[in-house]
């Protein structure tokens, strides 16, 4: 870390996002603008430099000497995260790094890897890991009229409701092995909420081609392992975790499976919280 | 080994666990393995039960008195196996029967006689913090193992998941 602090710094920013300091230093003037968009949600700029967490970008690109690329370096703290040619990479491992941090690390909310829109008041939260489809079936949500809230984490506060984590959808269209492509949710026709909600329904669904929405509706406490299995800081404090989620699913009934085409599940989600 | 059964009386281990108690259900984090198990109304009732005074014919009875309904030993041998097997036991192993009926067969004379709900305890390993956040498949670019559902970044920090 000392060997990082004696380098020279074109610029720097001291920012708070859901409870945690963080500070972001560059070598080069005008670099740090292209890291601000992976920012989480709802950050706020703040004056001190006392932060819980440095990182520090070492830009690359053109040497002084013909034919010679120099990397670009990103530090977590003294913890190298990065090093590659190409700057989208670095921003890349920054923003995974910033996201696990603050979601595993925020002291008033937990982060539950979850898509989440909002009808009629109540959140509908759609827990799962990449790959499960949950996107997607935030997507047709907000397509046929919900309200987005997050299609990465679903953040509870100590009473259970769900806070906004606003980014852009990352749906992949073709194939997993497809980068996903990134929209904002006005591109998808809907728009985005800011008012923390209770939840009024979780849905746990894994796509399977072909499949038929049949849904059996699981107990409280299988309903929490599900979200268990989803939250980041599980391990780190089980109290917390067990004490939130319980408030969740004391209020809402948790279904459980298989779909094919997400349009089939959204109708079903609408009269369910019509009901 | 029926004698050793008849005097067998269980104790509900507490150390090292976070219990959360729901309606009819109690959810328990076990912080040394990692796990996190949820006891339905019949397993919570016998791991209540388990003071290391009761034997399974005693904690029949005192379940008997909070279901408002006979309850057969057999039942609660079978939470025991569970529990034992979930570790939220003191003992790791309960003595078994000398009779050779296999689980299945309890599972189906208990599933008959009862009137209450069969003893189950669901688990899950809690995860890591990196394996609950968005992962990228393998074949995409990587700077590090955490960025990656195989947890394998091959050529950190520029390569490809494994």
């Amino acid at each position: 870390m000392q060997k990082l602090d004696r380098l020279v710094w074109a610029d720097g920013i001291s920012i708070r996002a859901y409870g945690m300091r963080i500070g972001l230093r560059a070598t080069k003037k005008g670099a740090l603008e292209e890291f601000l968009p992976s920012l989480p949600p709802g950050w706020k700029t703040m004056r001190s430099q006392v932060v819980d967490r440095l990182y520090s970008v070492i830009v690359g690109g053109e040497s002084a000497h013909r034919n010679i690329r120099l990397f670009n370096l990103v530090y977590a703290n003294a913890n190298r995260i990065a090093r590659t040619p190409e700057l989208h990479q670095a921003i890349d491992a920054f923003e995974t790094d910033l996201q696990m941090y603050v979601a595993e690390m925020s002291p008033h909310r937990l982060f539950v890897h979850a898509g989440v829109v909002a009808w009629r008041g109540k959140a509908v939260v759609i827990p799962g890991k990449s790959f499960s489809g949950k996107s997607t079936l935030t997507s047709e949500l907000v397509k046929a009229g919900a309200i987005y809230y997050s299609d990465e984490y679903a953040v509870l506060d100590a009473r259970g409701r769900v806070h906004h984590y606003a980014r852009p959808l990352s749906i992949r269209e073709s194939g997993h092995l497809e980068r996903p492509k990134k929209y904002q949710v006005e591109a998808l026709g809907g728009r985005a909420g800011n008012k923390p909600l209770p939840v009024g329904l979780v849905v746990v669904s894994k796509y399977r081609e072909g499949a038929t929405w049949r849904p059996r509706r699981l107990s409280a406490g299988e309903g929490a392992l599900e979200l268990i299995a989803n939250t980041v800081s599980a391990r780190r404090e089980p109290q917390r975790v067990l004490s939130t989620l319980n408030q969740v699913v004391a209020g809402a009934p948790v279904l459980k499976g298989f779909r094919g085409d997400a349009r089939q599940v959204v109708d079903y989600i609408f009269e369910t919280l019509s009901r | 080994m029926m004698s050793k059964r008849n005097h067998f009386a269980p104790r509900a281990r507490k150390e090292g666990l976070v219990i959360q108690r729901l309606a009819d259900e109690v959810l328990v984090y076990d912080q040394e393995r990692f796990k996190a198990h949820c006891l339905n109304r019949t397993a919570a009732l016998v791991w209540k039960h388990c003071d290391g005074r009761k034997t399974a014919g005693a904690i029949a009875q005192a379940l008997e008195k909070d279901a408002g309904t006979p309850v057969g030993e057999d039942l609660v041998w079978l939470a025991l196996d569970q529990l034992a097997k979930s570790r939220l036991l003191t003992e790791r192993t309960i003595p078994v029967s000398g009779t050779g009926i296999s689980r299945r067969e309890v599972i189906r004379r208990v599933g008959i006689a009862a009137a209450i709900a069969l003893p189950v305890v669901t688990s899950i390993v809690a995860p890591k913090a990196a394996n609950a956040i968005n992962c990228r498949a393998s074949g995409q670019a990587c700077t590090s193992s955490a960025q990656c559902c195989s947890g394998v970044c091959t050529g950190a920090p520029s390569g490809t998941c494994a």
